[in-house]
């Protein structure tokens, strides 16, 4: 147990030393910058500058380590927090790109619609395509509508930019929708704004290209629109109705109309891109009895 | 404990080397997001060995040291300084631990310690602090930090002054028994 005189002693130095700082502290606050103080303070500086510089230098190495080990810590977190990041922009980027495509897809299918040339009477289903054919040779999507929604066989399946097929099957929630690429597809069409008619066929595998093959009563040039004809000959009658767009003339060799009657079209849908499709229902009669052919 | 000439010179010595090694690149050594600062652990480590006196000294002479070094206010570093070397060496004289790890409880509360007493300065002086998370947290890690330094420091403080400090003899007796007395191999009326 320390003695009287000790604990005296002690706190006499430990008042002595607090006492002693915050008279610096004071001093020092309140004295201009040319005070002794700072005087003192400078003169200090100068003195302990070149011992400082020898310390640092000798240290610079292990800075170095540590801040390299350190560095590393930090690129590692670092890497990890940007690869975490750029996943989620890139989800949000595809997320917003198939906004953007959608919405796209679906103004077409309105302005389609809305458009004069539409068949008039006949009501259209949006639906998404759920599914994909995988192989190049049979084309054919799914949809997430069905009989459920007043879906059936055959009815004509469009997007904004045209034509796109029919509908081959059907269950209560889905359909499948065999395009006009499929090999089994042939749409009687007519050429724009002559009149000639001959029936839309696909090369096999090619998605850009198709060909308006029996061509009858007429001549046919470059960049002519082909649409539907919407017969309704009572021994053949198209399963779709009149003036649905379905491609322009690519190609018309004079050799190959004369001698195959047949020439090249490019279909104005997008036949590998396209994610919303319209299903046409109902009967547009002003149309067929407008082109009806007459009977045998 | 006694302090002799000597003793007050290495606490001078290790005082001055302290402090230039905090202001010539050690303050700037991160390592996880903690600071390494020497200042308080050493002021720590000679106050647990050599007593609160000098441990108070031992405080106000590096924090002079670090604000002329520093340009800085000069006293405000000392006052915290003095408190933690006082304080610190109060518990080593009324406890007088042995355990040997001590140094990391004891380098934990320095560092705290120093590091609430400059804020508490500062905001006396005038300067607003501004907390956030990011703040506590480095503050955070800097303690653990330094307390893991603690063991080197007070090992090399403890090699430093040992050999110059006289032991009080009364103190050095209680000591060893105590030791005995753990071992069981002291006085029979004494054995746990």
């Amino acid at each position: 147990m320390p003695d009287g005189k000790t604990v005296r002693r002690r706190r006499a130095v430990l008042g002595g030393l607090v006492a002693l700082s915050v008279a610096l502290l004071t001093v020092f606050f309140g004295e201009a910058a040319s005070g002794p103080l700072h005087g003192i303070q400078r003169g200090a500086q100068e003195v302990l500058a070149p011992i400082e510089l020898g310390a640092s230098r000798a240290l610079k190495p292990v800075r170095d380590l540590v801040g390299w080990t350190g560095d590393t810590f930090r690129a590692k977190d670092e890497n990890q927090r940007l690869r975490t990041e750029l996943s989620r922009v890139r989800g949000e980027l595809a997320h917003e790109q198939t906004e953007r495509r959608d919405l796209r897809q679906l103004e077409g299918l309105a302005r389609f619609s809305g458009d004069p040339a539409f068949p008039e009477g006949m009501r259209q289903l949006t639906a998404r395509v759920i599914a994909r054919s995988p192989q190049r040779w049979y084309s054919a999507v799914d949809i997430d509508k069905g009989t459920s929604d007043g879906v059936a066989r055959d009815q004509p399946v469009i997007t904004g930019d045209g034509l796109v097929g029919r509908v081959s099957s059907v269950t209560s929630g889905s359909a499948r929708v065999t395009l006009i690429t499929d090999s089994d597809s042939a749409v009687s069409a007519q050429v724009l704004p002559d009149g000639a008619k001959g029936v839309v066929k696909p090369r096999a595998g090619r998605f850009d290209d198709l060909l308006l093959d029996y061509i009858q009563d007429g001549d046919v040039r470059e960049g002519a629109t082909i649409v539907t004809s919407g017969s309704t000959h009572s021994k053949l009658e198209s399963l779709f109705p009149r003036g649905i767009p379905i491609g322009r003339v690519r190609r018309a060799d004079p050799a190959e109309l004369e001698g195959y009657q047949q020439v090249h079209l490019q279909p104005f849908a997008d036949l590998r891109r396209f994610d919303f499709v319209q299903v046409l229902s109902g009967a547009a009669t002003s149309e067929r009895a407008a082109v009806e052919e007459p009977g045998p | 404990m006694i302090l002799s000439a000597g003793a007050i010179a290495r606490v001078a010595l290790l005082a001055l080397l302290a402090a230039v090694l905090q202001v010539s690149g050690v303050g700037e050594i991160r390592v996880l997001g903690g600071n390494v600062d020497l200042v308080p652990l050493l002021v720590a480590g000679v106050a647990l060995y050599a007593g609160s006196l000098p441990g108070a000294a031992a405080g106000f002479l590096v924090g002079l040291l670090l604000d002329l070094a520093l340009g800085r206010i000069l006293g405000a570093s000392s006052l915290v300084l003095i408190a933690v070397g006082y304080g610190v060496g109060r518990f080593g004289e009324l406890r007088d631990p042995a355990h040997g790890l001590i140094a990391l409880p004891v380098g934990a509360a320095a560092s705290a310690g120093y590091a609430l007493g400059v804020a508490v300065v500062a905001y006396l002086l005038g300067v607003t602090p501004s907390p956030s998370f990011a703040l506590v947290r480095e503050l955070a890690l800097s303690v653990v930090l330094n307390a893991l330094l603690a063991l080197p420091v007070f090992d090399l403080v403890r090699r430093v002054l040992g050999p110059a400090l006289v032991t009080d003899p009364q103190r050095r007796a209680r000591r060893r028994a105590r030791r005995e007395i753990a071992r069981g191999t002291g006085p029979s009326g004494l054995r746990a």
